[in-house]
């Protein structure tokens, strides 16, 4: 019996009253929670104790540097969090404009590499499905520092293509300043992540590959041509696989960092376009030391994804198909 | 059987729990992060040993925290061993143990490391950026100073109050000094017929031609638009010249920001003395000259040159090759900015502004942490540091002048020798530059100084990056920046 039915089992006992556990259930329900104790042990050391210790930072004004000047402010700090600091609501909306460009431009560009790489008109399609991966194998640092020197004004060989291919200034002060430009940068940035589609693209692969073929079959004999197939069989099926990278892309969208903090610092630049919420809660803890400020800021990108998430789960039910009707 | 079952997740789980706990595998370092990985060893070494050491020794253990300002690179390192190897051989009651955190990591983990309640006792070498990161943190050495009767005769009385801050008390002692100058690459000049700027204070620059200009910015710009090529040879001043082809700059406040930058129009603060938020007048000035620089007459590169190829170098636009002038200070003149490169070069006099010359000054020194357990032994080792004796050990690591005077003459001799052998410097003009030290410091104190300058680099880049804008736009702009400067200085208090 599995980990899961054992809890259906637990449910339906629940619903059906309580029942009196024979010694060898508790027994095998000690086992359990023995086996399950050193992840328990872990959330509880290592994820509960300190969200709690961070709640209590946002009541003070607690600086690092100087512990023995900590202060109990209360609510100060969400004050001025939700009130005060004009900052924290334009970085949360630069992150949302962020996640309005490359969220979808991410995921239907990792959906079409996957159902290229699934199609069997692709010759040599497992040597495409290593190269399109292979990306990921490259640590996000060293990956964003390469584009940094392929997206360059002045010696980037994108705007030198663009030069050649089709005459327009891309090279030079006048050029095509990627990451200078506040109209281009979110495009750049989205750039950064499109070489790293590779694991996208595996799981919808994986989606893909799970629809049955007879389906196709079926809809090619009453004359459904490719579009069709794609958009009334594919797209359908794999709804679940889509929620889930959907899920997974929000929350990391809210939590994108790392981009803008190696190649600028986290200093915004250009125009402060790049200090998204999580680059400032960064600078705010760790650059200016007001930690507890940083830690009110913390809580409140964890109440926002939880309530984006919610929603997320509250529309699921409109559009996400499960074969099996259970989620 | 289940008993045997029991057991085995009793030890996989004793296993885990332990190794979770348990100190963690320090990931693999680059190589320049090296020094970082250093630091715990040291720590260990602290927290096991140090029992057992006093008890066999009876020596008081001073933890000597290096990071926040030079010190952490590869060739300072046994260097600074070597240091506390020779001091701890002169010693049978203090035993220095050294702490080298690599400078990305090194304000997270002094942080981390007083909230903890495990402080270094000593700090630095630490300039006044890194100093005002901590403040609050760093000890009044003033009674120990008086305690001990510490002569600070030897020091310029200006450079012992630069380390005296208000409602604080003396931070520091003067060590090391760092005036600035401007450093220019002589090969451009002769190769476009022009004399070097002027070599000492309060002469003329004389051109080709032999006429007398007096050495002030409005005749530095008009050298540096000399000085700026294109690819076709046109300079700056030329109706011809093609901006979009630059080969060649004329200046750059190189690895400055707008204080920095500005100071060259005159000394002034982001703070006044209210404690408001304000944009001196002078830098102002000083931002529509570098805007006029950077967009409109072409001699200084902009954000769009920045990363052009030809304009980098291991120390910067300068060590390319393909810059004529900077303004630096003496902590450049160094092998790793100009060991390797293939031109000569020679330094002159700051020009002046309004008939005021003002010379940006940097200056380093150690602190002691309030939160130090063992303050008055981390003074004794502090007097080691700055003594006549064994300062310009340290000196000749960092690259800094030392702040004590009777030091300053053997000074250049044996800095020249041991980073720039064979080189001729022209120390005099470095020396007189001291004259014209920036007061209050470019880097002095502000309110929340970090997000501050966070605040300030963004309307710099701003200016650096978009072309076209008029008087009054930057004059909005800095409008705007006041505004937000204040409102930082308000969340500060």
């Amino acid at each position: 019996m599995s980990f899961f039915e054992g809890v259906e089992l637990l449910k339906k006992d629940k619903a059906r009253g309580k029942r009196k556990l024979s010694g060898a259930d508790k027994r095998e329900a000690r086992t359990g929670l023995a086996f399950l104790s050193p992840w328990i042990i872990g959330f509880l050391l290592f994820y509960l104790l300190p969200m709690i210790a961070s709640f209590v930072f946002s009541l003070y004004d607690f600086n690092p540097a100087v512990p023995d000047q900590a202060k109990f402010i209360g609510f100060e700090n969400w004050q001025r969090a939700l009130v005060i600091d004009e900052e924290v609501r334009l970085s949360f909306f630069r992150t949302i404009h962020f996640m309005a460009i490359s969220l979808p431009i991410t995921l239907s560009f990792t959906l079409f590499l996957a159902v290229l790489m699934n199609s069997e008109h692709v010759i040599g399609k497992n040597i495409y499905r290593t190269l399109f991966y292979m990306p990921t194998m490259i640590p996000l640092v060293a990956g964003v520092l390469v584009w940094n020197g392929v997206l360059n004004e002045q010696t980037g060989w994108i705007n030198v293509i663009i030069e050649r291919l089709t005459g327009i200034e891309a090279v030079g002060t006048n050029g095509l300043r990627w990451l200078a430009d506040p109209k281009l940068v979110y495009y750049a940035y989205t750039m950064f992540g499109l070489w790293g589609v590779g694991n996208g693209m595996i799981i919808f692969l994986a989606g893909l590959q799970g629809v049955p073929t007879e389906i196709y079959e079926a809809a090619q004999i009453d004359g459904a041509g490719w579009w069709r197939r794609l958009f009334r069989i594919t797209v359908p099926l794999i709804t679940p696989v889509i929620f889930y990278q959907l899920v997974l892309s929000v929350i990391a969208s809210l939590q994108y960092f790392l981009a803008p903090f190696v190649l600028n610092d986290g200093t915004g630049f250009p125009e402060g376009m790049t200090r998204f919420y999580m680059v400032y809660f960064y600078k705010q803890s760790f650059s200016f030391f007001n930690m507890g400020y940083g830690a009110t800021l913390a809580w409140l990108m964890f109440l926002v994804a939880l309530v984006l998430t919610a929603i997320l789960f509250g529309t699921a039910k409109y559009w996400v198909y499960y074969a099996s009707e259970e989620r | 059987m289940k008993k045997l079952w029991l057991v085995l997740a009793a030890l996989v789980i004793a296993s885990l729990v332990l190794t979770a706990c348990g100190g963690a595998t320090a990931p693999e370092a680059p190589m320049e992060e090296a020094p970082a990985e250093e630091a715990p060893v040291v720590e260990e070494t602290t927290e096991e040993e140090a029992p057992a050491e006093e008890a066999a020794s009876g020596k008081t253990q001073v933890r000597w925290y290096v990071g926040l300002g030079a010190g952490t690179d590869e060739g300072a390192i046994p260097l600074e061993e070597a240091f506390v190897e020779v001091f701890n051989a002169s010693q049978d009651e203090i035993e220095l143990v050294l702490e080298i955190v690599d400078a990305d990591n090194a304000a997270d983990t002094l942080a981390t490391q007083i909230a903890a309640g495990n402080p270094p006792d000593i700090v630095g070498p630490v300039g006044i950026k890194g100093r005002d990161q901590f403040k609050g943190a760093w000890l009044d050495l003033a009674p120990m100073i008086e305690a001990n009767n510490y002569d600070l005769s030897g020091f310029d009385p200006s450079m012992v109050d630069f380390y005296l801050v208000k409602e604080e008390g003396q931070l520091g002692i003067p060590f090391g000094i760092f005036p600035s100058f401007v450093l220019f690459n002589k090969d451009l000049f002769d190769e476009a017929g022009m004399p070097y700027p002027p070599a000492e204070y309060g002469v003329p620059y004389v051109d080709a031609d032999g006429v007398e200009h007096e050495w002030t910015i409005e005749y530095i710009t008009e050298l540096a638009k000399l000085m700026t090529v294109d690819g076709n040879g046109n300079d700056a001043s030329m109706e011809d010249f093609d901006n979009e082809n630059i080969v060649q700059f004329g200046w750059e406040n190189l690895w400055t920001d707008w204080r920095g930058a500005g100071t060259m129009f005159g000394a002034g603060s982001l703070a006044a003395a209210d404690g408001s938020a304000q944009m001196p007048e002078q830098w102002v000035e000083a931002i529509k000259w570098t805007y006029d620089g950077w967009w409109n007459e072409w001699y200084i590169p902009n954000g769009a040159y920045a990363g052009a190829e030809f304009l980098q170098g291991p120390g910067g636009t300068f060590s390319s090759g393909n810059m004529a002038m900077v303004q630096m200070h003496t902590w450049y003149l160094a092998p790793w900015a100009l060991g390797e490169v293939a031109f000569d070069w020679d330094v002159a006099a700051m020009p002046s502004y309004n008939g005021v010359t003002t010379a940006k000054m940097h200056a380093d020194t150690f602190g002691i942490l309030k939160a130090s357990d063992n303050s008055e032994a981390a003074f004794e080792v502090l007097t080691y540091m700055l003594s006549e004796e064994h300062a310009t050990d340290l000196l000749t690591i960092y690259g800094g002048m030392p702040a004590r005077l009777s030091l300053q003459d053997d000074y250049y001799g044996i800095h020249a020798e041991t980073n720039l052998a064979g080189k001729e410097i022209n120390w005099d003009v470095i020396a007189a530059g001291m004259a014209y030290a920036d007061n209050p410091n470019h880097e002095s104190w502000m309110p929340s100084y970090l997000e501050t300058n966070d605040r300030y680099n963004e309307t710099w880049n701003y200016f650096a990056n978009t072309p076209d804008l008029t008087e009054e736009d930057i004059d909005a702009e800095i409008a705007t920046l006041v505004a937000d400067l204040q409102a930082i200085f308000d969340a500060a208090e």
